[in-house]
């Protein structure tokens, strides 16, 4: 059984995808903060938390295609194990500019729905592939 | 009652709700249970009131247009119908942008908060955020302090202004001056650039000679003005009997001892002089002593103080007035040197200045005697702004000659050193040449028949001198200017008397001001332009 690859092939495609569309989705929103602070008045104290929770999101983000990344292709559970918790991180940061972000514009609602899309069909995917590990 | 006191305590907390309901909302209902033309949206409106409107003066009343989603209520007039008739839509008002607000987090976004009314429970908090003499809606957390003292003022040098008292290394310079009575206080400091005089009244006793101390020289020059000591300049001693003479070696103190039962070297009078550079520093200071003696009787003194402000480099010279001449301040006036038309940077001072009082423009000064020859040298100088007349008789008898007493009656007139120019500001200085106004000289004749005797004397029998000046500068703070001066010299025909005969004739001198400053103009805003622009797209198709 040792030709059988128990790499999951689906979850690699859709790391390689999230890292793409999270490029995208971090330069789009950083630049809606801005377009934000210029058009609507948006006060210190409520830009900087802002800004620092999404500096914080791609931090995890990459650390987490990384060892998702690594899990899969070494065939190990933990790497892939810690790259599952540290999802249910960006999964509450990305609710976050999905609820309770200062303006929460339309964009930011579809951007952050499609993330959280993704994050899901991520995470069944890594519960998938740590069972075909363990096993 | 504790029920009035708690209604009233409810109705000071509450305050009206801010209207939110668009359908609700009406800005053209501006008559209160009347019907405003032409609002469709007044309650107050019947249909038979919509039936005779045009338009409706506000169409939509919406919400924010940036939010994705609001209520918005349309009016409008259904002028097909008979009778015409208020269309009234409430829909929701979609913004199609990807932009616009879904929702928010942040409470004053999109709307004025209502203010929070004060109460025991968020007094402290609203005290903290707006006691302060200012404060800003955005906390200031992460501007520059701009409490701290500017940096920039630490490192300039200390620069005097107009008034600012002079500083010493242990407090102000003194100026003693009597305050309530005419007893001397010695906290009075001196201000720069204010030239003071003042008198005033201090006990002494030939007992506690050595021990008064603001008799004594050493009080007044001990006390340095920062980095600058005071150097005595003069001593005059004045003896008991007032007659006051000039020391020579200046450079010793001398200070109050008991001498034949006298109290010798105690101070009278101190004057000081203290130069300045344009750039507000002091460079230098001088103090004038009059030293005096008291014996036993006497137990009180007078002491007078002065004090004078000098630029560095200049002669000092009374101004009068910092620009504009100060009314009753004396007029400034001068001579051109002989074999003027040399250029100004060649000629240091152009114009040499009288300092002295008495041979500036000057006007003839009435006696009591009235008599014109009698009174010859007293003159008053003119002050700024008063208009003077004086005036004396003079008696021709037979035997005058008409040219002496032509020429004694132009000196009467005019004084001995009439000045030919006329500072046209109070602080006009000798090198400004172009500050300095020449004096019209006009002659005129009494007689308006021309007298075919030309041979008769002619002599001079008034002066007028008319100055005209004006308001210059600002409207808050006028500064007046001199622009004119005309000295008119009347005459008469002095017929020959026979012998025996006298004649008394008046002489007048008179110095009128006159204030020809032009009237404000006023200013009116700039003419609306109309602003007539084509559309950007009206060349659409080719454009």
């Amino acid at each position: 059984n040792n030709s059988y690859q128990l790499s999951s092939v689906p979850l690699q495609i859709l790391f390689y995808v999230n890292g793409i569309y999270y490029i995208f989705y971090f330069l789009v929103t950083l630049a809606m903060i801005v377009y934000k602070s210029q058009v609507f008045s948006y006060p210190d104290d409520f830009l900087a938390p802002d800004l620092a929770l999404l500096f914080i999101m791609a931090i995890l983000e990459v650390l987490r295609l990384y060892l998702g990344s690594k899990g899969n292709l070494t065939e190990e559970e933990a790497p892939l194990g810690l790259s599952l918790v540290i999802t249910v991180g960006s999964v509450i940061l990305s609710v976050y500019f999905l609820v309770w972000q200062t303006y929460v514009l339309k964009a930011d609602v579809i951007i952050n729905a499609v993330l959280l899309f993704t994050y899901g069909l991520e995470s069944v995917l890594k519960v998938i592939a740590i069972a075909a590990f363990v096993s | 009652p504790p029920g009035i006191r708690a209604a009233a305590r409810a109705r000071t907390r509450s305050r009206p709700a801010p209207v939110t309901d668009v359908a609700k909302l009406c800005v053209c209902d501006l008559l209160v249970a009347q019907c405003d033309v032409n609002c469709c949206c007044d309650s107050d409106c019947s249909a038979a009131d919509f039936s005779l409107f045009t338009t409706c003066s506000v169409p939509i009343v919406t919400g924010d247009s940036r939010l994705c989603s609001q209520k918005a209520a349309i009016y409008s007039l259904d002028v097909e119908a008979d009778p015409p008739e208020r269309i009234f839509k409430l829909i929701d008002q979609v913004n199609p942008s990807i932009f616009c607000i879904h929702a928010t987090n942040y409470k004053q976004a999109l709307s004025f908060s209502s203010p929070e009314m004060p109460a025991s429970e968020n007094f402290d908090q609203l005290l903290k955020q707006f006691g302060n003499p200012s404060f800003s809606a955005e906390p200031d957390s992460w501007n520059m302090n701009t409490d701290a003292p500017n940096p920039s003022d630490a490192n300039e040098t200390y620069r005097y202004k107009y008034g600012v008292p002079i500083q010493t290394v242990d407090a102000f310079l003194r100026l003693p001056s009597p305050v309530v009575s005419s007893w001397c206080s010695d906290v009075n400091p001196a201000g720069f650039l204010v030239n003071q005089a003042t008198k005033c009244t201090r006990s002494v006793s030939v007992e506690k000679c050595g021990n008064i101390q603001a008799v004594s020289m050493l009080f007044y020059i001990n006390s340095s003005i920062l980095a600058v000591n005071i150097t005595v300049q003069s001593i005059v001693v004045q003896s008991l009997n007032g007659m006051r003479t000039l020391l020579n070696g200046s450079d010793v103190l001398r200070l109050p001892l008991i001498l034949d039962e006298l109290c010798i070297n105690i101070v009278l009078g101190v004057s000081y002089h203290i130069t300045y550079t344009d750039a507000g520093e002091i460079i230098e200071a001088a103090a004038s002593f009059v030293l005096g003696a008291i014996n036993k009787e006497v137990l009180s003194i007078q002491q007078s103080f002065e004090i004078s402000f000098t630029q560095v480099n200049t002669k000092p010279v009374p101004l009068s007035g910092n620009p504009g001449y100060v009314v009753g301040l004396p007029i400034r006036a001068g001579f051109r040197p002989q074999g003027y038309p040399f250029p100004v940077e060649i000629l240091f001072a152009a114009l040499v200045l009288n300092t002295n009082k008495y041979s500036q423009l000057t006007i003839l000064q009435s006696t009591s005697n009235q008599d014109c020859l009698a009174a010859q040298g007293t003159r008053t100088p003119i002050l700024f702004g008063y208009n003077m007349i004086s005036g004396c008789k003079l008696r021709i008898t037979a035997d005058m000659k008409c040219q002496p007493l032509t020429q004694t009656l132009l000196d009467l007139l005019k004084g001995q050193s009439f000045p030919e120019y006329v500072a046209s500001f109070g602080n006009s200085q000798a090198q400004d040449v172009l500050d300095w106004v020449p004096i019209t000289h006009l002659h005129t004749s009494e007689q308006r028949i021309y007298n075919t005797f030309q041979s008769s004397c002619q002599i001079p029998v008034s002066l007028e001198i008319e100055v005209k000046w004006t308001k210059y500068g600002s409207l808050v703070n006028p500064q007046a200017r001199i622009v004119n001066v005309t000295a008119t010299i009347t005459t008469t025909t002095a017929k020959q008397l026979p012998s025996g005969r006298e004649r008394t004739i008046p002489i007048i001198s008179s110095v009128v001001f006159t204030d020809i400053s032009s009237p404000a103009e006023p200013g009116y805003k700039a003419w609306p332009t109309i602003n007539a622009k084509l559309p950007f797209d009206f060349f659409f198709p080719f454009v």
